[in-house]
């Protein structure tokens, strides 16, 4: 269970369903790292979005593809639902707040992911149930500084490194994070553990509009442990600052209207 | 050679000159024996025991695995890999060998338990409930009773049944991430409430019949994590280990890891070690005491005959022959010893062996190293026991010899004849 313990998908997820907003000035090296990444956040962040995706997992003993349905309003509430493959149609989590509950159409239950069972593997993907609960705290949880800027491959980009504040309940010993400086579109996202050893990256590819804002449609998680494995999200469409209310996300939606 | 019996009749008479005294110091070099083997018998005794108390709950004595399964313990490395094997041929050629008691298949998978609001992780435990009750003791106390296979039946702890608020009847929720990368989840009954008295087995462990285990992990019914295995020398695993590692292995295409419990749990194999190691400890100082009481009487006895050495050394006979005498006494006096403690020990450990004092009225059953004990004093028989306390006898009555045979062969007739 723990194989891929200390993954986090929030951030990812986050981010796969952030829009960017085409606003706001790029920052300028005077800027705080915190100021910019917060700015990365909320510029690309809708206030509500939905979307559907399909996440592609390799594991050295298996492969599958899930095709899924996203909603999010803003960083506190998320709901997946699964549609494909027929077999495991209308599986899906919740995220409210700190909790998140699966919904299994098989046996037409609700369960919330005991604590334990935090850092256990999102739906047999290289993220974990934690990740998307810490998304929304990575402001909070961490001091940044910027560590590089300038030109890499010809392009500028900011390079951030994340380290957890004493106290926060993380686990990650740092992060760095690349992001364009022109749009502030992320790169790539690398993970470390407290001894400091590369434990996954998160790669952003494939930027396109989407929803009427620049999106990195691709994104995929690469545990440094297994190089073979991997899990791909790719967004086929999403559409941003829809009309959606809390009630929403709640444990009734949680079981669908199939 | 003729000569030489002369020797040992001069011996043997020469004891029964004083049969007090003989008597009296083959008798402590008996009760020395009695003294070495029980206690060697006791502490193997405390050892099959520690080794009993610290497998028969779930370990085992032998485990049977994959090659590549620990220790990570990746639920996809099953015996005979994806494709699995046939299970009941493998159990069959294990119970084949003659020093194997029991073996029964296992199945391993972890999720979540979840019942109304509760829900937490659980190790989920497939067995074979008949054959699981004659390998380990994990189902000896249910409260109701073992799941039966098909019928989508669970067990757990008693533990989490509290925690959870958990009865009988109940129906439960179990999710497990499958072999397919699926995420399995059935409905099950509560049936049965396990307590083994280990506090983490009885809050973490949920046990399933292996095939529906399978089932809910998307496995074959061919796949399997372990075999454990309970033998009939717990004691003596390595040499059962080898025999089952040449005779599974090759067969049917499998690649078999044949672990023993001292393996599987090093902790408990190093206590056995440094009881064994106080074996040799206990037979020196229990005959290390005895060579001097037998020095002492052998010392007496050739001070008191230092007339009648000194007349037979006049009469012609050597040093050597005079020695030789004293040396025998020790030897005829060994042998005449090692029967006698022989004849009393033999009854005592048969006895001892089989109706063990039981100390559960004083001090109840406990938990201690991860497993649940009784504490009774049972003493084993051994080989090495008896032949190395009747060795050390041997050499202890012989060695006591030595010296006063020395003094022996120094006496120089005319002074001790002339009374100088």
């Amino acid at each position: 269970m723990s194989r891929f313990h200390g993954f986090r998908i929030g951030r990812a997820l986050g981010l796969a369903l952030l829009a960017h907003g085409l606003l706001g000035p790029p920052a300028s090296a005077q800027t705080s790292a915190r100021d910019i990444i917060d700015r990365v956040d909320r510029l690309m962040r809708g206030d509500s979005s939905r979307g559907t995706m399909q996440m592609e997992i390799h594991t050295e003993h298996w492969s599958r593809t899930l095709s899924m349905e996203v909603w999010s309003l803003g960083t506190e509430f998320s709901l997946v639902r699964v549609t494909e493959p027929a077999r495991e149609a209308g599986t899906a989590t919740l995220k409210a707040d700190q909790e998140v509950w699966n919904y299994l159409p098989r046996v037409d239950r609700t369960i919330k992911v005991p604590a334990s069972l935090m850092m256990g593997s999102w739906m047999g993907s290289h993220f974990t149930n934690d990740d998307l609960v810490k998304e929304s705290r990575i402001v909070d949880d961490y001091d940044f500084e910027i560590a590089y800027e300038g030109p890499r491959d010809g392009i500028g980009v900011y390079e951030f490194i994340l380290i957890p504040k004493p106290e926060a309940p993380v686990v990650w010993g740092r992060i760095e994070e690349q992001v364009r400086i022109d749009d502030l579109m992320p790169v790539w996202v690398r993970y470390f553990d407290e001894d400091g050893e590369l434990v996954r990256t998160l790669t952003f590819s494939d930027f396109q509009q989407m929803g009427g804002r620049l999106v990195p449609a691709t994104m995929l998680v690469t545990p440094s442990d297994k190089p073979e494995e991997f899990t791909r999200v790719r967004y086929a469409d999403l559409e941003f600052d829809i009309e959606i209310e809390q009630e929403f996300f709640s444990l009734r939606n949680l079981r669908g209207r199939r | 050679m003729a000569h030489d019996a002369v020797w040992w009749r001069v011996a043997w008479r020469n004891l029964w000159r004083n049969r007090g005294r003989t008597l009296v110091t083959a008798s402590g070099l008996a009760f020395g024996y009695l003294a070495a083997v029980v206690m060697v018998g006791l502490m193997d005794g405390m050892n099959a025991m520690l080794i009993e108390n610290g497998t028969r709950l779930m370990v085992s004595q032998i485990q049977i695995h994959s090659e590549v399964y620990l220790p990570e313990r990746n639920m996809h490395r099953t015996i005979g890999g994806y494709g699995g094997t046939d299970v009941d041929a493998l159990l069959a050629r294990v119970d084949l060998s003659p020093d194997v008691v029991a073996s029964s298949p296992r199945l391993f998978g972890g999720g979540l338990v979840s019942s109304g609001s509760q829900t937490q992780a659980a190790l989920l435990l497939g067995i074979d409930p008949d054959r699981e009750a004659r390998v380990s003791m994990l189902l000896d106390d249910v409260e109701g009773r073992s799941p039966s296979a098909g019928a989508f039946e669970i067990a757990v702890g008693t533990e989490m049944a509290r925690q959870m608020g958990l009865s009988l009847g109940d129906e439960i929720v179990v999710v497990a991430p499958a072999a397919d990368g699926s995420l399995g989840n059935d409905l099950f009954t509560l049936v049965g409430l396990v307590r083994t008295g280990t506090p983490t087995l009885d809050a973490n462990y949920a046990f399933l019949p292996i095939a529906d285990l399978q089932y809910l992990m998307a496995m074959d019914p061919g796949r399997i994590h372990e075999v454990a295995v309970t033998v009939t020398r717990p004691w003596d695993t390595e040499a059962i280990m080898s025999a089952l590692t040449a005779s599974l292995n090759g067969d049917a295409g499998l690649v078999l890891d044949v672990r023993t419990w001292a393996e599987l749990r090093p902790e408990l194999a190093e206590s056995v070690a440094l009881m064994d190691s106080m074996y040799l400890l206990i037979v020196i100082i229990i005959f290390g005491m005895a060579v001097f009481g037998v020095a002492n009487t052998m010392i007496l006895g050739t001070f008191e005959r230092q007339k009648e050495f000194a007349v037979v050394r006049a009469l012609g006979t050597t040093a050597s022959g005079v020695g030789r005498t004293v040396v025998y006494e020790g030897f005829i006096l060994g042998a005449l010893a090692l029967a006698a403690g022989a004849l009393i020990t033999a009854p005592l450990m048969v006895w001892w062996h089989n109706a063990p004092p039981n100390l559960a009225n004083i001090v109840g059953s406990f938990s201690w190293a991860g497993s649940v004990w009784q504490p009774v004093l049972r003493v084993e028989y051994s080989v090495k026991a008896p032949l190395m306390s009747g060795l050390a006898l041997f050499i202890t009555a012989v060695f006591a010899a030595v010296y006063p045979a020395w003094k022996a062969t120094r006496i120089p007739p005319a002074d001790a004849l002339a009374d100088r």
